[in-house]
């Protein structure tokens, strides 16, 4: 597709004001940064009342939609909007005749940037009181079972009595086959041992929950008084808490503290620690070691489907294009959390 | 033989010219499209230097684990046939051919040995330390 034919996704931000707030008049929206596959517009409307609503317009481009999972993570956003958990507040989702969609969603105060949140002095004390709340939003969600979250369409997840760890093992691996590029030993090698650990691992009667699907340093804002909203449900399923508290702590999202596993913020045992405070609930470290490898196993994956959306031609992109080479980096990781550089070393 | 600059200075300059629009850029989203294509401009630069030298140690790794054959001589049935030799390679893993202990460390040093190469080239700052 030309950029000539595509229509600029700041008109569906204008368009959807106008459809989610009727008979309101919509002002010129500034986009803002954003992630690879959708554009985020701020924009303000005022409605006939006179009120001003201060709106994030999330815009899926013509060619990437998937309409169902949109309204998905619309739906569980309202339902963990309503139990308290820090989020923005959906207002409405939409899809154009000209093929984008779309979810309004209130504008929350504060900043994306997560560089910013790891490394200025400004946010020092955001740094320190981010985990503990982190921790407490989390258990919320968590807290959320598969019948509350049902009204959501097409929530992925284990069925009832089946393995989470074991389901996800199953899911990540069928996908990373669908959109392998080319072949890599150490994944293969990884799977292996992910295997083993699973068998091991293996309980029947563990209580499914709702998750965030996407949760990571990158995808909340804060200020200075720490997090102000989780955000980017779109991964949105049902699985275990085990989940978001490992994706957390995959090595691509810890910027420039790579030695503070949790986020770049804590060390992994610290944040465990506080998720357990927070939820009242243990958890067991060797089945958090076996959902690691198979977390950073999952972003190797996203970095092909990435690559493979360019390559598809489905979106032209070099930003794309050069996520697939970050796949190397993220194998290194998984090889690093299996103990296979530790043994080569070790061996000589 | 082609005049200069090489491939090499070519896109040396092109990644010059990608660091000033990155420094020089007007938001957050144009800084950072930048600078992936900098970043980019880097992982061609050191492949187009050590990709070849890589492509042999990898050869020859695969020759120790299952049996060594000859290097093609042109370079594009030689990419293939490596490829071909990885999707192999797989293939065994996935059967237990290398669950043996010794097999299996052998494996793990290939593994290692060839994921770093990748990262030498892609990300160098990951590297093991």
């Amino acid at each position: 597709m030309s950029g000539a034919e595509r229509r600029d996704t700041g008109d569906v931000a204008i368009e959807a004001a106008e459809k989610t707030f009727p008979g309101s008049k919509p002002g010129k929206p500034w986009k803002l940064a954003g992630g690879a596959v959708h554009d985020s517009w701020a924009i303000d409307t005022v409605t006939p009342d006179g009120v001003t609503h201060e709106l994030v317009v999330r815009v899926t481009p013509a060619g990437r939609v998937d309409y169902e999972k949109t309204q998905r993570e619309a739906e569980v956003l309202r339902i963990a909007y309503e139990r308290g958990v820090r989020c923005p507040k959906p207002f409405g989702t939409g899809l154009c005749a000209t093929g984008e969609d779309y979810v309004v969603m209130n504008r929350v105060r504060g900043d994306t940037n997560p560089r910013l949140l790891l490394t200025t002095p400004e946010y020092a004390e955001a740094r320190r009181l981010i985990i503990p709340q982190l921790a407490e939003d989390l258990a919320i969600v968590h807290s959320i079972t598969p019948a509350e979250a049902a009204t959501a369409p097409g929530m992925r997840g284990p069925t009832t009595g089946e393995d989470p760890l074991s389901y996800a093992c199953m899911t990540t691996e069928m996908a990373y086959r669908a959109d392998l590029l080319n072949p890599h030993p150490g994944i293969e090698w990884a799977f292996r041992w992910l295997r083993r650990e699973v068998e091991a691992l293996k309980e029947e009667g563990r209580e499914p929950c709702l998750v965030h699907g996407d949760f990571r340093i990158g995808n909340l804002m804060f200020d200075e008084g720490g997090v102000t909203a989780l955000i980017d449900w779109e991964g949105t399923h049902i699985g275990e808490p085990e989940e978001d508290l490992t994706w957390f702590l995959t090595r691509v999202w810890r910027f420039s503290q790579p030695q503070l596993e949790a986020g770049g913020i804590v060390h992994r045992e610290e944040w465990v620690r506080a998720y357990e405070v927070a939820s009242g609930r243990p958890v067991d470290r060797r089945r958090v070691a076996a959902w690691e490898v198979l977390q950073n196993i999952r972003w190797c994956q996203i970095t092909m489907m990435q690559a493979r959306a360019h390559l598809d031609g489905k979106t032209v992109s070099h930003e794309l294009a050069a996520i697939g080479r970050r796949f190397g980096e993220t194998e290194l990781e998984v090889l690093r959390l299996t103990g296979l550089v530790e043994r080569v070393r070790n061996a000589g | 033989m082609q005049d200069r600059p090489t491939a090499h200075e070519l896109l040396d300059a092109l990644q010059s010219f990608m660091r000033d629009r990155q420094n020089a850029a007007r938001d957050r989203w144009e800084k950072f499209q930048f600078q992936v294509a900098a970043n980019s401009l880097g992982i061609i630069l050191r492949e187009l230097e050590s990709e070849d030298d890589f492509m042999r140690q990898e050869w020859e790794g695969l020759d120790r684990l299952v049996g060594a054959e000859p290097i093609p001589d042109r370079q594009a049935a030689f990419t293939a046939r490596l490829l071909e030799r990885n999707a192999n390679l797989c293939e065994r893993i996935r059967n237990g051919e290398f669950d043996d202990a010794e097999k299996d460390m052998a494996l793990q040093r290939h593994i290692f040995e060839t994921v770093v190469n990748k990262v030498k080239i892609a990300s160098p700052k990951e590297l093991p330390a």
